[in-house]
């Protein structure tokens, strides 16, 4: 137990500290979300009143003060009849969406979570599946042909096989849906259909640093002294593999997996943008675009949240998190 | 791993045949961009009017392509794809190697004091690699993008934001092999002669780490490379009119019905530089360490 | 004024609504307002809000489907853009001079719930727009209102006096000064009525109290805005909107390429489709190769005026402005914008398609692509052989590749310039606060709010438009044109103001703060049972009012 609080208040401490240096460096930028409440034509002193209605009147300490308390107690904006209300967690609001920023990402989520889980397992897979037939077949020209294309897979950028995908199997061969996004709830064949070219660009990218990754550890699990202990007292190499090599390559694949998924989670920005989806990371695109602060700090705020859980909830099933350096290219690119 | 002297990797290098390959289009493609002045007819920033139609669309096939434009033209402006590819080439590996250098510098700084000092201070530093190793770098670089001050230039900006999410490797790497050589022979002897811990650290240390680091920042190039093209390709890299695989790969999206060439002529320059810093970074590795070529093969 | 253009226009959402007057011209547009069906409007952006008090938007297009106001816009195609009354049952009567306005209401107009539209509810409208936390909208009245300026809107208590309802069908307007355009001002959103018991400031542009021939039936963020019928609005008491489809759909946060393709596909409900952004070149491109599509692109006469800013302040002599107007490659930069159907060339300051303008040019050249010995000329002349220049441009859109052609243009006669992007919201603060004057040469685009050579000249050159918010980015004063614009503004018979701003205009362009590049050209694509969508010689964008399906 002693070990989960621990856990639980290193999370806390690293998210305080992110939300803090995101926040100051945030708001220190040059654009002035208050000239765009301004209106038009905008004069000085209705500039003024529009800062001080959104908060960007008060020092930045205070400012951070208020957004944190505004987690757990939730925010008014104004102080008049005409206030706006941001209900606890409240992680800021838009004014130009009209919005508390909670409910934008709480609408957007499903899209990138739909995008992440499908490709992520599709991914695992593939992945784990090519891994061990390489190395089980280590040497042959299965395996060369395996390990090569993974080569050329992980140097592909993921939008550049999206948008050559697009270009392919939507524009020319018009098999797929070439933009958008259909909700399960609305009908879950359309959603798989939006979702399938998406899926296979992010799983085949990934999929290849995991069949490396697989293969890698099993030949050095498959080296060790008592594997080979168990094949000499004359296991089948089915049974060695499932007994101990898979088992044993588990834990750093999981580890991987953790982190990935935690890092897709936060927005699939360029996935999204090449296939014109409305998740997190459009919502973050589009922010940028605009200078819509509050967006910009609650997203990074969530995917930083995303990550650090992914990290604890790995943690917490290992123990020690010590992933070998393997192929760099992973999957934060995607 | 740790007795591996450059001198014993190069032979290994050489045996490796896509290594080789790698390491010679990676090398072609440093030459190109070092002499792209004198391989093209025309600078990338100047237009050809007369190679578009009154609404900017490329004249002839495959994009404009002809004597004067061999790998045809940017729409809208007529400019010289060719000239676009190659001065591309020259800003994909700045960044690149400048990234890479950027954290080379923070990982070793973290990795080796870490490893030699223990304590509290390896609690902090390892605790810290693994929480930036696992950032939405994409979503922090963007938001840092964001909000640099107009004054830095923008190519700077995107070198130090782009390296500095890419020290954790380097730095997870340094950490294990300095507690290695930490319990060697000769620095255990060093500190009983009652050296001081920064000479051990910068005399004993540092020298033997160098064959990795090389190695480690070979392979951190092409993810480098790779950053900053996302960004750019997102709009938010280096500004026009500087020339970006990246953010020609993001104009040619809207572009890819009618001129597909457009989207296809930076993806190879991309994809075939990433590819064969990735092939020489791999082949550096197995060389470094046989165990893992003896794997591989 | 639109000075976001390209971007306002992607991120306003415009709407209107559809009248009686029943004798269109809409070129090959035979079969009328047929009534019936379902209209989609496909929009990039994400916001949509129809608070009154919030709105940018023209009044032709989103909010004006929903919200009437006091008069409104008749744009027809061919003809010039004219103020009509719209609740109001003229266009304002002033009996001084245009310092007092007086509007009467319509007889038989009602909210839903049968209750009659009066103008204590047109006042409120007005009033709550001045409270800050409902910023963000057109507020040329909060300056010309008397006693606008201190009036933080009617959630604190108080009330303006400056308007004034004797009775419920009157309504009275007190100004600082005589404005002539009054007329035009109370067709903003802001004058439309808003019942005070059914104010929820929060939240009432996501269901606005209707007056026009559509409510809002669902929103759902960021994705779907659904317009249906609104029962209580009458077709005899509204003379410019004619209410065809039963049902309007926006579908929001639709990326513009896809959506041009969808479009340029035609297929589905998607021919029941219009774009509400402009069409990108490529798909522009795409589109007018292909017979079939070519009808249906939809493309303004030139309107708004594209123009390079050349900060007066730092590029003191006027000989090295007259050098970049030469210099100006205005060939290339059309093709950046799109070719033939991007615009077309300028030399005014008032746009085409607003009363009054007289076409001149003060710096003819021959060549669109400029006259580059004349630049060197007068550079000579200036002593300035060499000059090093900072163009400060947006990251967005086609901003940078535009300043690009600019660049290689000046670069030919010896200027170098060095193009600075920012994302739009970090440039706009940067050239409208005044506080950083770092800048020599900015790009930007200007459409007036309302279809007055005022909103052409006023914010853009007038000394008091400099910093603090205000768009006169070439930081220009001149007490000259000072005296001018006050005069063009105070009058109130548009032939006498007409020919003031038309005299301001010249007068200006004498002093080069600015190099008019082009009369930009907006291109909108529409599905193939869309009819009567098109768009006036004012604004550049489609009436949404008068938009119906084949039935």
């Amino acid at each position: 137990m002693t070990r989960v609080s621990k856990r639980l208040g290193g999370m806390i401490l690293v998210l305080l500290i992110v939300s803090f240096l995101t926040y100051v460096v945030l708001i220190a930028a040059p654009a002035d979300p208050a000239l765009m409440s301004c209106g038009r034509p905008c004069t000085p002193d209705r500039l003024a009143d529009a800062r001080a209605f959104m908060g960007y009147d008060e020092p930045l300490i205070a400012q951070y003060v208020s957004f944190l308390t505004g987690i757990f107690t939730g925010r008014t904006f104004g102080s008049t009849a005409a206030a706006v209300e941001c209900a606890a967690p409240c992680l800021g609001y838009s004014f130009r969406l009209g919005a508390p920023v909670t409910e934008l990402i709480a609408d957007r989520a499903p899209v990138t979570f739909s995008l992440a889980i499908g490709a992520a397992v599709l991914w695992l897979v593939l992945g784990v599946a090519a891994g061990t037939i390489s190395a089980v077949k280590r040497g042959t020209l299965l395996d060369r042909a395996a390990m090569t294309l993974s080569v050329a897979a992980v140097s592909a950028p993921a939008y550049l096989v999206g948008l050559i995908g697009l270009l392919i199997f939507g524009f020319t061969l018009d098999m797929v849906p070439v933009s958008g996004y259909v909700p399960l709830t609305e009908s879950p064949i359309d959603w798989a259909w939006h979702l399938i070219l998406p899926w296979l660009v992010l799983a085949l990218i990934s999929a290849a640093v995991y069949a490396r990754l697989t293969r890698t550890q099993l030949l050095d699990v498959l080296g060790e002294d008592f594997v080979r202990t168990a094949r000499a007292k004359g296991l089948r190499e089915g049974v060695v593999l499932r007994r101990h090599g898979l088992r044993n390559t588990l834990v750093p694949i999981v580890t991987y997996f953790g982190l990935d998924l935690g890092s897709l989670l936060g927005g699939a920005v360029l996935t999204e943008r090449v296939f014109s989806m409305p998740g997190l990371g459009s919502l973050l695109i589009d922010a940028f675009g605009n200078a819509d602060l509050p967006v910009i700090i609650g997203i990074t705020l969530f995917s930083t949240a995303m990550i650090v859980a992914a990290n604890a909830a790995v943690d917490l099933l290992h123990g020690v998190l010590d992933p070998r350096v393997t192929h760099v290219q992973k999957g934060i690119f995607s | 791993m740790t007795e591996t002297a450059p001198a014993r990797i190069w032979p290994r290098l050489r045996a490796d045949r896509w290594a080789v390959g790698g390491a010679t289009v990676a090398a072609l493609l440093i030459v190109a961009a070092a002499a792209a002045p004198l391989l093209t007819s025309t600078d990338p920033y100047t237009y050809d009017l007369d190679a578009v139609s009154g609404s900017g669309v490329p004249l002839g096939t495959g994009g404009g392509i002809g004597a004067d434009h061999w790998l045809g033209v940017e729409p809208m402006t007529g400019r010289d794809l060719f000239a676009i590819v190659l001065h591309g080439a020259r800003t994909s590996l700045l960044v690149g190697v400048g990234a890479t250098l950027v954290a080379v510098l923070i990982g070793v700084a973290v990795g080796a004091t870490a490893g030699f000092a223990g304590g509290w201070w390896d609690a902090l530093a390892s605790r810290t690699t693994d929480v930036v190793f696992g950032f939405p770098a994409l979503i922090f670089m963007i938001a840092l993008s964001a909000v640099a001050p107009p004054e830095i230039p923008r190519l700077l900006i995107v070198v130090l934001v782009v390296g500095f999410f890419g020290w954790p490797p380097i730095a997870r790497v340094v950490r294990a092999q300095t507690i290695t050589l930490r319990h060697r022979t000769f620095v255990v002897a060093a500190v009983a002669l009652g050296a001081r811990p920064h000479q051990v650290l910068w005399r004993h240390i540092l020298p033997n780490l160098l064959p990795t680091v090389l190695v480690f920042g070979t392979m951190l190039i092409p993810s480098m490379i790779g950053a900053e093209a996302a960004l750019s390709f997102l709009g938010v890299g280096v500004p026009p009119p500087t020339p970006s695989w990246g953010r020609t790969i993001g104009d040619a999206v809207s572009w890819v019905q009618l001129d597909p060439m457009y989207l296809l002529v930076p993806g190879t320059a991309l994809f075939a530089a990433t590819l064969s810093f990735n092939l020489l970074g791999d082949g550096l590795r197995d060389a470094l360490d046989p165990k893992l070529r003896e794997l591989r093969r | 004024m639109r000075a976001r253009h390209a971007v306002a226009a992607a991120a306003t959402v415009i709407l209107g609504l559809t009248g009686c007057n029943a004798n269109p011209t809409a070129p090959a547009e035979p079969s009328g307002f047929a009534k019936g069906g379902t209209l989609r409007i496909l929009s990039s952006s994400t916001e949509f809000s129809l608070d009154p008090a919030k709105s940018q938007s023209l009044a032709i297009t989103s909010s004006g489907l929903v919200l009437r106001r006091l008069t409104t816009w008749d744009i027809s195609p061919g003809k010039p853009p004219a103020v009509v009354p719209d609740l109001a049952t003229d266009t304002g009567r002033t009996t001084d001079g245009g310092k007092t306005w007086t509007f009467t209401l319509k007889d038989g107009l009602t909210f839903p719930d049968g209750s009659p539209i009066t103008t204590r509810d047109i006042k409120y409208g007005v009033e709550r727009s001045f409270a800050p936390e409902l910023g963000g909208g057109l507020g040329y009245h909060k300056t010309l209102l008397d006693g606008g300026e201190a009036y933080k809107g009617p959630y604190t208590g108080a009330s303006l006096a400056s308007i004034v309802t004797p009775d419920d069908k009157t309504i009275t307007f007190t100004l600082k000064t005589a404005y002539g355009d009054w007329p035009w001002i109370v067709s903003m959103p802001a004058f439309s009525p808003v019942p005070k018991a059914s104010d929820d400031p929060a939240n009432y542009g996501k269901n606005p109290v209707p007056s026009g021939p559509y409510r809002i039936t669902s929103y759902t963020a960021g994705a779907e805005a659904v317009l249906e019928r609104n029962p209580a609005w009458k077709q005899e008491t509204d003379q410019v909107r004619t209410a065809g489809p039963d049902k309007i759909i926006f579908q929001l946060g639709q990326d513009t390429t896809v959506a041009a393709q969808r479009l340029v596909a035609d297929s589905g409900d998607d021919k029941g489709a219009f774009g509400a952004n402009f069409v990108p070149p490529a798909q522009l491109a795409q589109a007018q190769s292909n017979p079939s599509v070519k009808d249906r692109i939809v493309t303004s006469s030139p309107g708004a005026l594209a123009y390079l800013v050349i900060n007066t302040r730092r590029v003191t002599d006027v000989r090295v402005r007259q050098a970049l107007a030469y210099a100006s490659d205005k060939r290339a930069y059309l093709v950046a914008s799109g070719g033939e159907l991007g615009g077309s060339p300028a030399s005014t300051l008032i746009t085409p398609g607003i009363p009054g303008r007289v076409a001149y040019d003060l710096y003819p050249t021959t060549d669109p692509a400029g006259d580059v010995a004349k630049a060197k000329e007068l550079l000579t002349a200036a002593g300035q052989t060499a000059p090093k220049l900072t163009l400060l441009t947006r990251s967005d859109g086609q901003w940078s590749s535009q300043a690009q052609a600019l660049q290689q243009g000046f670069a030919r006669a010896g200027i170098t310039v060095e193009i600075r992007t920012e994302e739009y919201e970090s440039w706009f603060e940067h050239v409208t606060s005044g506080e950083r004057d770092d800048y020599d040469l900015t790009l930007t685009s200007w459409q007036p709010d309302f279809p007055s050579a005022n909103g052409n000249i006023a914010p853009l050159f007038a000394s008091t438009e400099i910093g603090g918010g205000g768009f006169n980015l070439s930081r220009y004063s001149a007490p000259e044109v000072d005296q001018l614009i006050a005069a063009a503004t105070a009058e109130v018979d548009p032939a006498r103001s007409g020919a003031l701003w038309a005299q301001a205009d010249k007068r200006i362009l004498q002093d080069v703060p600015v190099v008019p590049l082009i009369y930009t050209r907006n291109s909108f694509l529409r599905g193939s049972s869309v009819e009567n969508f098109y768009i006036g010689e004012y604004p550049t964008y489609p009436n949404y009012l008068k938009a119906s399906l084949k039935q």
